[in-house]
């Protein structure tokens, strides 16, 4: 098998040649772009791949802390009952951790000085302490979380002369935006009631609660949309006595959402009058989302794939020169002995050692950046990039007065290369890149770049990239090693 | 002494043609000829009448219109051609009038590089490399690149490289070609002087009379065939 053949010949040949015609220097300049081409390639690949798995993984970690992994209502979102009973038959299934019963509603929010409803809130009424097992609620909330018997609620009951129904936790901007503090309370219109007199009226009926807590998820939907209030206090507020109409619940592993979700619809029962259950994963309520960033991604592999391919043209290109370059030597290794195979593999090598090189240091390239960019997180101040800029500029200074002197080519293409390098260096230490910059700060409040770096498609695109640029260094080796003997060596 | 000794090389009813387009150019028409064992044989013939060609399909990097070369009895066109490189490898020496040496490698690893090919202990080959060097008076020089040498030097780098894996044939095209009076004849020496002490066959081209005069036997190429 000529993989299995000792190639020492071959190896002591290319390495040969991937040098420059100066002996001083290590590689030739061509070599040395086309391994910069490869490398480029393919540390763009990993950085770009990095932030779009970081922001996907901030995104995840957003909804999973928030939220429930699977949430189960009935297709018309009507109320049901009996939920003891079914919340234990849920945690009795594999993979779940808890379940707990949740009422959502929207309700208007009545504004006193106004006399208006201006805002509609959706009211999620909880057990704080089951549902605590479920999201881990309280982690997010800054104030009380005991919804029925907080200081505050009795403080209110007491100073003020009215029904106070409970406390609510709001949403942190939703309080913001109503200028509202702890102990304030909060006018909801629950619903419509017939006027005693006048049938054709419909009277509010409002219910006040105390705001006793704040609910910061960093997520907009949420925190600008959501009250928290006890479960008994929204049962009795919507005469809805030992119902609920959601069960919310959490699993040991989030990933398996969408295999518990099919298995709870088909282990709780529900009657034909209650409606049809429908559980609803976590990735099913955020599917267009992670479906654009999949769909990125895609694209994302395919365009780097290109340009790697683009970069291994480069390589094909350097060998069908060296080729031509070396014809009359090649000729003369064909007089020497050399077999076909012999000359295919020594520029083979040549190929793949310029594709490795590329391989290696954009892999390393990609990283470094990916460090920096989660490194650049905590700010570093404007002294740290003094630090980098230093030893940058007098390398600049140092390649490029030898490129004078020496006329060495290659000093001042590794000049430029730091060049661009501490540049981009220098400009992550001092204009972090956050997510102000990307747009998405407003919605998901990340404020700094997520960077996750997915070790096994690391050696994936390596793996490809090492098969792209062998594959370009099949045709250049062919068409050398089929050059006929006599014509390579009479070629000038 | 050509008499006593046995045929090494029997070429039968060669036959070499080029192609120009549809245009058939024939260089070697029906040439038999015989080479034995260490002799020292000079071709000569006027320019144009196939020589290099005839001695490129001798020394197997061309293959030919029609017609057999047989190494002791064996038709080596007949091997594939990892074997024909084989062969070529431990069988044949080439001399070229231009001395062909690898321009990024040392007197020394020129040398040595038929061996290379096949060796397993660069160790043992880069001290045979080394004794050739010396042979051929270049012991000094074998750090020394291509471009570091004179004309004559590089030709007897050429032969040193010729003879690493100790040959049957030693293939010269003009090995004196592109030299001066003095390096021709110290060349010339050096050829003398090996196929004296190796025993060697030389199979050398030329247009050299003075070389011609110096061998065991000459044929004179005319039309694509041999004359006595």
């Amino acid at each position: 098998m000529p993989i299995f053949k000792n190639m020492k010949f071959e190896w002591f040949v290319a390495s040969r040649y991937l040098r420059s015609r100066r002996k001083q220097s290590f590689i030739s300049i061509i070599s040395i772009i086309s391994i910069g081409g490869v490398a480029l390639g393919v540390a763009t690949v990993i950085l770009v791949i990095a932030v779009l798995d970081g922001v996907e993984q901030g995104l995840k970690e957003r909804f999973l802390s928030n939220e429930a992994h699977v949430v189960l209502r009935l297709l018309d979102h009507s109320f049901f009952g009996n939920y003891q009973n079914r919340i234990q038959q849920i945690e009795a299934l594999d993979d779940v951790v808890a379940a707990s019963p949740v009422i959502l509603a929207q309700t208007g929010v009545f504004r006193e000085h106004t006399g208006t409803i201006q805002d509609v809130i959706i009211i999620k009424g909880i057990d704080p302490a089951q549902e605590n097992k479920v999201t881990g609620f309280s982690a997010l909330v800054q104030g009380s979380t005991d919804l029925l018997n907080s200081e505050l609620i009795e403080r209110a009951r007491f100073i003020r002369d009215e029904t106070i129904t409970g406390g609510i936790i709001l949403g942190s901007r939703l309080a913001g935006r109503f200028g509202i503090i702890e102990g304030d309370v909060l006018r909801l219109l629950v619903k419509l009631q017939q006027h005693p007199i006048d049938a054709s009226l419909l009277i509010p009926d409002l219910a006040n609660f105390v705001v006793i807590g704040f609910y910061e998820s960093e997520i907009e939907a949420y925190d600008n949309n959501f009250g928290f209030i006890h479960i008994d206090a929204a049962q009795k507020l919507y005469n809805k006595k030992n119902l609920v109409n959601s069960i919310f619940v959490r699993l040991t592993n989030a990933e398996l959402a969408a295999r518990t979700a099919r298995k709870i619809e088909d282990t709780i029962n529900f009657s034909v009058l209650e409606g049809i259950p429908d559980a609803r994963t976590w990735m099913e309520v955020h599917a267009p989302l992670f479906s654009a960033l999949r769909l990125e991604k895609i694209a994302t592999v395919i365009i780097e794939t290109l340009i790697i391919l683009v970069a291994s043209f480069n390589i094909a290109s350097t060998l069908i020169m060296t080729v031509m370059e070396k014809t009359k030597d090649v000729g003369t290794l064909r007089t020497l002995g050399s077999s076909r195979g012999n000359i295919m593999r020594i520029f083979m090598i040549q190929g793949s050692v310029i594709g490795i090189l590329g391989i290696m240091l954009g892999t390393s390239l990609g990283l470094i950046i990916c460090w920096l960019l989660s490194w650049n997180a905590v700010r570093p101040s404007y002294w740290y990039a003094l630090v980098l800029i230093v030893p940058v500029f007098l390398q600049i200074l140092i390649a490029s007065q030898r490129a004078i002197r020496n006329k060495g080519g290659w000093k001042f293409a590794v000049g430029v290369l730091w060049l661009i390098g501490g540049g981009f260096a220098l400009y992550c230490a001092v204009r972090p890149v956050s997510f102000v910059d990307l747009g998405l700060s407003q919605i998901y409040q990340m404020h700094l770049m997520p960077i996750k770096v997915n070790w096994v498609f690391v050696i994936f695109i390596n793996a490809l990239s090492l098969a792209i640029c062998w594959l370009a260094t099949l045709y250049p080796a062919w068409q050398a090693a089929n050059l006929k003997p006599v014509e390579a060596l009479q070629h000038e | 002494m050509t008499n006593s000794k046995k045929t090494l090389i029997r070429i039968v009813d060669l036959h070499k043609s080029y192609y120009d387009g549809e245009a058939e150019l024939p260089v070697l028409q029906g040439l038999n000829l015989e080479v034995n064992a260490s002799e020292l044989l000079a071709v000569i013939g006027a320019s144009g009448v196939g020589k290099s060609t005839l001695l490129h399909i001798i020394g197997t990097l061309d293959r030919p219109s029609a017609g057999s070369v047989l190494y002791n009895d064996q038709d080596i066109f007949n091997l594939p051609d990892t074997e024909l490189a084989r062969f070529r490898n431990q069988e044949i020496g080439f001399v070229f009038q231009f001395h062909h040496l690898l321009p990024e490698f040392t007197a020394l690893e020129n040398v040595a590089m038929a061996a290379l090919i096949t060796a397993t202990s660069d160790k043992t080959v880069y001290k045979e490399a080394e004794a050739l060097l010396d042979y051929v008076g270049l012991a000094e020089r074998g750090a020394h690149y291509p471009s570091q040498l004179s004309g004559g030097e590089r030709q007897r780098v050429a032969i040193a490289r010729a003879l690493i894996n100790k040959p049957k044939v030693v293939l010269a095209d003009e090995p004196t070609g592109n030299l001066d009076r003095r390096s021709s004849e110290a060349i010339l020496k050096l050829l003398w002087d090996l196929n004296a002490k190796s025993g060697q066959t030389f199979v050398i081209v030329t247009h050299n009379q003075e070389i011609a005069q110096q061998v065991d036997r000459v044929v004179e190429l005319v039309d694509g065939k041999v004359v006595l």
